[in-house]
């Protein structure tokens, strides 16, 4: 397997705030992996890192073997990264439509991809003409997903897709990220470790802006030193509580 | 019904609060009275539109408050007013502004190629700044001697004839250096502005600009011999033809300005509101003085194009449908003359504020226009070059002012006072209206210029109110200070404007 992203030891400032120290990982292509870590341990910097919304000073950062560390973040998403950032930050003043058809790359995309989003979110459909704003929070994630799926990206960075949302939507959202993983090679920052733990193949742990720790999920879900340590006890527990109805 | 009440509660109370001054204008005055102070507030809010429009689209985008926006309306103005009453002067001036630009261009592709290991040296060295001199000192030279005054001085008697055509412009053979030297300096200048900047703002060049640079450099060279006769021509067309050229001249300068002020002095400040102001304030400074340095400070009068200035026995027209055949300088309206050419000014806002709103709603610009309002930062994740976007709103927005100006020139005439005003008026409409809200832009710029003419009928006649023994009279301030006055009153019932949303 081949790595689709590959992350060298990447420091990022905001302002003067160092706050990315020496950041590495790997992406396999066509796999799940979860970025995993506590608040303001360094994920979602991260993610803006790889997508240039907060360039690294030091450090590389290979997307298909070549360097983008350093290019503007349209450049790089146009190579084929999606970006759904946390908060569901989808275009509230536009339609469904709109927030979908902004993110065509060539005309078409939206028609082409079209079959494929309608059946992972049927109720973006139901909604076409709505207003982004005025859609449920769990439809607003569904959106921002979406968003992502219209052109043809080959990665897509997803962060925090359960944030704030409901357990019976959170499943749903789930369910279509798995089917996500056929089309795209995800990299996925998740609180939730019981969701992150269903999803991902791979894992990182992020904790002080480091790399600390690395692996297959299926051992970290077992390693409960390791995950009081650094996700907190909380996590260990929502994440060894098997799921009941998600266990396909 | 209830929700729609609810969510439209500021414009129905803005309804029902112009209404009733209506109604009260309607008792007290006669109703010629009430509808020439109704079109006169209709002029001046198409006027105020064309500039709040711009400033709200560029506030709402980029967050930028351009200070600068009454200057370029009033640069728009002149501009406008040159093209129409002394196309001499553009055509001698243009070859500069096109081989300086084209040079630019092309001399930033160039900057793109050099090796990287040279490049990174430059920049650290006084390199750069002995390309800048050298940039300045082939300006300098390119320039020195030539007679802007002789080619202003014609304005005035501009639409008398062509007779001083040979006297007051330079022969081909003294004007055709000074162009190469425009265009060499315009080559050191892209070659040093490729170097400014952290890489994270410069983007390298590609070469359709250097050809798009070489295709200005050679229109400069074009223009040198077609400048007698184009003047010639253009002097001979009908008034009408070169006001319909004034606009689109105003209107591509005001945006080519837009387009350079942002692309070099802005681009560099986002996020840093503080710069922005003062270097916005700073350049709407320098651009009025540069009017002054080429136009002097006397202001000069524009005719009214002859569409909208017939005179005869059947004048003024007895209403809309006879002005079309015999384009009478004032209608009739209700008995009342009311001049034709603001007719034109209001239709002039009107068609620009469909073609904005189709423009936002319905093409992909305008989505992304829209969504960057919200989040530039997401539209720019999504693969869309929002920098790029940002230049053209700016140049948008600054046409529109310029087109304001040239449209303002032959009501308002052209002179060193016109920006300010309109600038003031314009950004009290846009805060009635909610900061960067098109719709709101309009409706401020609307509600602004019905309350200027009221408060100047008010000063006309006096106040009279039933307890009152006489008539009250007012210095005529009141009428500017009424405005603002409205301004205070929204921002303290609704401190978002209008349409504002609060977060």
């Amino acid at each position: 397997m081949t790595n689709i992203l590959e992350v060298n030891a990447i420091h990022t400032f905001i302002g003067q705030f160092h706050i990315l120290e020496g950041v590495s990982l790997t992406v396999p292509q066509g796999s799940i992996t979860a970025l995993l870590g506590r608040n303001g341990a360094g994920k979602t910097t991260t993610l803006r890192s790889i997508m240039g919304l907060n360039p690294p000073r030091e450090g590389t950062i290979l997307y298909a073997g070549e360097p983008i560390q350093g290019k503007t973040a349209y450049q790089i998403a146009t190579r084929g990264i999606g970006y759904v950032p946390e908060y569901r930050a989808i275009f509230r003043a536009l339609t469904v439509e709109e927030n979908l058809r902004i993110a065509e790359r060539s005309k078409g995309d939206l028609a082409k991809r079209g079959d494929l989003i309608f059946e992972l979110f049927p109720d973006l459909k139901r909604f076409y003409r709505l207003p982004g704003g005025q859609l449920s929070g769990g439809q607003q994630q569904m959106l921002a997903i979406a968003r992502a799926l219209v052109p043809e990206n080959q990665l897509l960075l997803v962060d925090e897709p359960s944030e704030g949302l409901a357990p019976i939507i959170i499943e749903a959202i789930v369910a279509a990220l798995r089917q996500l993983a056929a089309h795209a090679t995800v990299l996925l920052v998740e609180q939730n470790f019981r969701m992150a733990s269903q999803l991902a193949d791979r894992y990182y742990i992020v904790d002080d802006g480091q790399t600390v720790s690395s692996g297959q999920m299926a051992d970290l879900v077992k390693d409960r030193p390791l995950i009081a340590k650094y996700l907190g006890a909380g996590y260990a527990g929502a994440g060894l509580v098997p799921a009941q109805s998600t266990t396909a | 019904m209830a929700s729609f009440l609810r969510k439209n509660r500021p414009l129905l109370v803005t309804l029902l609060i112009v209404a009733a001054v209506l109604l009260w204008m309607t008792n007290r005055y006669e109703p010629k009275v009430t509808a020439s102070i109704l079109l006169s507030g209709l002029t001046l809010g198409a006027l105020y539109f064309l500039v709040a429009s711009g400033l709200s689209l560029i506030f709402g985008l980029m967050d930028v408050l351009n200070f600068a926006h009454g200057t370029l309306f009033m640069i728009g103005a002149y501009i406008g007013f040159t093209a129409y009453a002394n196309p001499r002067l553009i055509l001698n001036t243009l070859p500069f502004a096109l081989a300086l630009l084209g040079g630019a261009q092309a001399g930033r592709w160039l900057g793109g190629l050099l090796p990287a290991r040279f490049k990174q040296r430059w920049q650290d060295s006084s390199f750069l700044v002995l390309t800048f001199l050298l940039a300045l000192a082939l300006l300098f030279i390119g320039v020195r001697g030539f007679n802007l005054e002789k080619l202003v001085a014609a304005t005035a008697t501009a639409t008398g004839g062509v007779v001083a055509t040979d006297l007051a412009q330079e022969a081909a053979g003294r004007f055709l250096p000074r162009i190469i030297l425009l265009a060499v300096s315009g080559l050191f200048l892209g070659l040093g502005l490729s170097r400014v900047g952290t890489a994270e703002v410069r983007q390298r060049p590609r070469w359709t600009s250097a050809g798009v640079g070489l295709i200005l450099v050679a229109a400069a060279f074009a223009l040198i011999p077609i400048r007698t006769p184009g003047e010639v021509f253009l002097l001979s067309v009908s008034s009408n033809v070169r006001f319909v050229l004034a606009l689109v001249i105003g209107l591509l300068a005001g945006a080519g300005l837009g387009a350079l002020i942002e692309s070099s002095l802005i681009r560099p400040l986002y996020g840093r509101v503080y710069y922005q102001l003062l270097l916005t304030l700073g350049l709407s400074y320098v651009g009025g003085e540069l009017v002054k340095s080429v136009w002097g400070t006397v202001g000069f009068y524009m005719d009214i194009p002859a569409f909208f200035g017939g005179s005869g026995d059947n004048c003024p027209s007895p209403n809309l449908w006879s002005w079309f055949s015999d384009h009478c300088q004032s209608i009739n309206v209700l008995g009342r003359p009311f001049p034709s050419y603001r007719l034109f000014i209001i239709a002039l806002g009107l068609a620009m504020f469909i073609a904005i709103a189709l423009l936002l709603q319905r093409t992909r610009l305008g989505i992304i226009i829209r969504a960057g309002v919200q989040d530039s930062e997401m539209v720019q994740a999504l693969g869309i070059n929002v920098r790029r976007v940002f230049t053209l709103v700016f140049a948008i927005g600054c046409g529109l002012a310029a087109v304001g100006g040239v449209a303002a020139a032959p009501f308002l005439g052209v002179n060193l006072g016109l920006g300010l005003e309109v600038q003031l008026q314009g950004f009290i409409a846009v805060v009635i209206g909610g900061m960067g809200n098109y719709v709101g832009s309009a409706v401020g710029a609307l509600l602004v210029g019905l309350a200027r003419a009221f408060g100047d009928q008010l000063v006309l006649s006096g106040i009279h109110l039933p307890w009152m023994d006489g008539v009250v009279r007012m210095s005529p301030s009141i009428a500017r200070a009424s405005t603002v006055l409205i301004m205070a009153l929204v921002l303290l019932l609704r401190p978002a404007g209008l349409f504002g949303k609060k977060d």
